[in-house]
């Protein structure tokens, strides 16, 4: 057993190696900005400082591997900002409620779960397409988010807020968990018929891949992803507001396609979705050090999107003068 | 295309494949079935004000037809609108007594934010959804720098006379949409470009191969969609006497709604405008009566979502290619 996966390690790092091609070029544009932060603010360095950073990525991490996961299914979600704030709310009803914490987590899982199964079967069953149904879930989903909370309110017992995100690097501890969870589940049948599924749907259905199941799973994960982000701004904040997470949606889609995940499926890494989403992130910080005024902030913003994804194409470019 | 002989069942059936016939069918049953039940709704008044509520819809989704239809999408055109509205008072000089060239000037920036578009999406190979978006991103930060937080009242003769002339009882904005409505049909359907358009949209690669400047045409699409997003930037801003920043942000989702309510195809290459049209009206439709029921915002979006999805059932079935 040991002797297998020895044998078997360099081909696998080698292949793990080859899959960084596409977003090279955006880990040193990740890592450039970093250095810039740690320049600008030293703190960084410190376990609170990390923590505090990390935090304040996390849900913008989860939702981002909850779009990346779908559009290499060749979906997309433009409900993952409304799931957000139903999670959110939910959270911030139930948990410091009769239910208590655990089962408020249940309750937000069980809803995540059940509103991204009825996306995934409404989407992969009656073949309509998913941009259209996910616009008109995410006013069914806002909606259901204001009937439960019409005004941000609602509570988060203290202790969690502490602990999620209070000054130990939980929300880190927890990407990784989850990071480690998404190899696991690209092992399985399910997880490999994902790439299967948006590369080549025909191709993968004729080879006997469960392919409308796995883009139901991709839908009902990222619904939870998403719906765990919103509970933790629930826990961030301390209490409820159901329009808190509509700035998800967008910033979800640009974070997977700054990582190269492809709109048609099939191509693109959740390494490449990841580092979008701390590019955004640790763009917004490093803004603010620099004191821009947050209406700026939009203009640089868009800017460095297009930048970015555009950077390719500019290296073209230059190579063929 | 019905020729001398009489009409067959064929042709019946012909026409009730017809998705543009179709989404008018549900508006006539609709109208029908709402008058009955609410008073006052299908008075000729009330039925003339939801065609003009719908003609600022139509005109954005006639540029956003035309992109979609195009293979792409246009996620700018609400923030267009509001650009539009907002800067028009101050690109109106103070000289001019019809207000023409403050007219000119806005609809020429409007274009113009669409021709950057284009040209990013062109050559710079940034796909629709991320160029437009951020497109979208910052302009609102321009915006808020431009005008402040502040509404700005509208002065130009010409535009409020846009916005409440009625010509012979027919509202001026109507009259402007029936304008758009013909040319955007007789373009799209009666001109060699119209036919590259839908070339682009099935297959960009066979299209280039073929020897069409497809560079070019996707310039041209989205100056065109920027265009009538400023054009019903105008209408918008004559209609409400005033221009805020938040001012198009319903129109993006209403345009992109309305052109799939009307049967196009948002995987591209297949659609008209004449779906469009109904389409617009059926959405504005489908909100008053929302209105007229009088709910919570909550029930509002969720009975607006549902409606949209359930139609989607009725007409918006992708057909497998």
């Amino acid at each position: 057993m040991v002797a297998a996966w020895r044998d078997r390690l360099p081909l696998y790092l080698s292949v793990q190696l080859r899959r960084n091609d596409g977003v090279r070029g955006l880990f040193v544009v990740v890592a450039a900005f970093f250095v810039l932060y740690v320049f600008l603010f030293p703190g960084l360095l410190t376990v609170g400082g990390l923590s505090k950073f990390t935090q304040n990525w996390f849900p913008l991490a989860l939702v981002s591997m909850a779009q990346a996961m779908l559009m290499l299914t060749g979906g997309i979600s433009l409900a993952i900002g409304a799931t957000v704030s139903l999670g959110a709310v939910v959270a911030a009803t139930t948990m410091a409620g009769t239910l208590g914490v655990a089962g408020g987590f249940l309750a937000v899982t069980t809803i995540g779960l059940l509103v991204g199964t009825l996306t995934g079967a409404i989407v992969s069953v009656l073949r309509l397409p998913a941009i259209i149904v996910t616009l008109a879930g995410a006013f069914i989903i806002g909606g259901v988010a204001l009937l439960i909370l019409p005004r941000p309110g609602g509570a988060v017992p203290i202790w969690l807020s502490d602990l999620l995100a209070g000054h130990t690097p939980s929300a880190l501890a927890l990407l990784v968990m989850l990071i480690l969870c998404w190899k696991l589940y690209l092992a399985t049948p399910l997880g490999i018929t994902l790439y299967a599924a948006g590369e080549n749907p025909v191709g993968a259905y004729r080879s006997g891949a469960p392919v409308e199941a796995a883009r139901v799973a991709a839908y009902a994960i990222s619904s939870v992803l998403a719906a765990w982000a919103g509970l933790f701004v629930a826990a961030q904040t301390g209490s409820g507001d159901p329009i808190i997470g509509n700035a998800f949606t967008l910033n979800s889609i640009a974070a997977a396609v700054l990582g190269g995940v492809g709109f048609l499926g099939g191509t693109g890494t959740m390494r490449g979705a990841l580092a979008g989403s701390l590019l955004l992130s640790v763009m917004i910080n490093v803004m603010f050090f620099l004191g821009f005024p947050p209406v700026a902030q939009y203009v640089a913003q868009g800017l460095i999107i297009i930048g970015a994804v555009a950077l390719p194409e500019f290296s073209a470019l230059w190579r063929r003068r | 295309m019905i020729g001398p002989r009489s009409l067959g069942l064929a042709d019946v059936g012909l026409l009730l494949r017809s998705r543009p016939f179709l989404t008018l069918l549900v508006v006539a049953v609709v109208w029908i079935a709402t008058s009955l039940v609410s008073h006052g709704f299908g008075s000729y008044g009330h039925l003339r004000y939801l065609v003009e509520l719908a003609a600022a819809i139509g005109i954005v989704a006639a540029g956003q037809t035309m992109v979609v239809i195009g293979g792409g999408i246009d996620l700018s055109v609400g923030a267009v609108i509001t650009v539009a509205s907002v800067s028009l008072p101050l690109l109106s000089p103070g000289s001019d007594p019809t207000g023409f060239i403050g007219v000119a000037f806005t609809l020429t920036l409007a274009a113009g934010i669409g021709f950057t578009n284009g040209l990013g999406i062109a050559y710079l190979r940034v796909h629709p959804l991320i160029m437009t978006l951020a497109m979208a991103t910052l302009l609102q930060g321009l915006l808020v720098i431009i005008a402040g937080g502040s509404a700005i009242s509208v002065q130009s003769p010409l535009v409020v006379w846009i916005g409440s002339a009625r010509v012979a009882g027919v509202p001026a904005g109507i009259l402007l949409w029936f304008g758009v409505s013909a040319a955007t049909l007789a373009i799209l359907h009666g001109t060699p470009f119209g036919a590259r358009v839908f070339a682009i949209g099935t297959n960009p690669l066979a299209t280039r191969l073929s020897g069409i400047n497809t560079n070019r045409i996707t310039i041209w699409l989205y100056t065109f969609s920027g265009l009538m997003a400023g054009l019903a930037g105008i209408l918008v801003l004559g209609m409400n006497r005033q221009g805020y920043v938040g001012i198009g942000d319903p129109y993006l989702l209403a345009s992109i709604a309305a052109v799939v309510l009307g049967g196009t195809s948002i995987l591209g290459g297949r659609g008209t405008y004449a779906g469009t049209i109904p389409g617009a009206i059926l959405l504005v439709t489908i909100t008053a009566i929302i209105t007229v029921v009088n709910a919570s915002p909550g029930w509002r979006s969720i009975l607006f979502g549902s409606l949209i999805l359930g139609l989607l059932l009725f007409s918006g079935r992708e057909a497998r290619r």
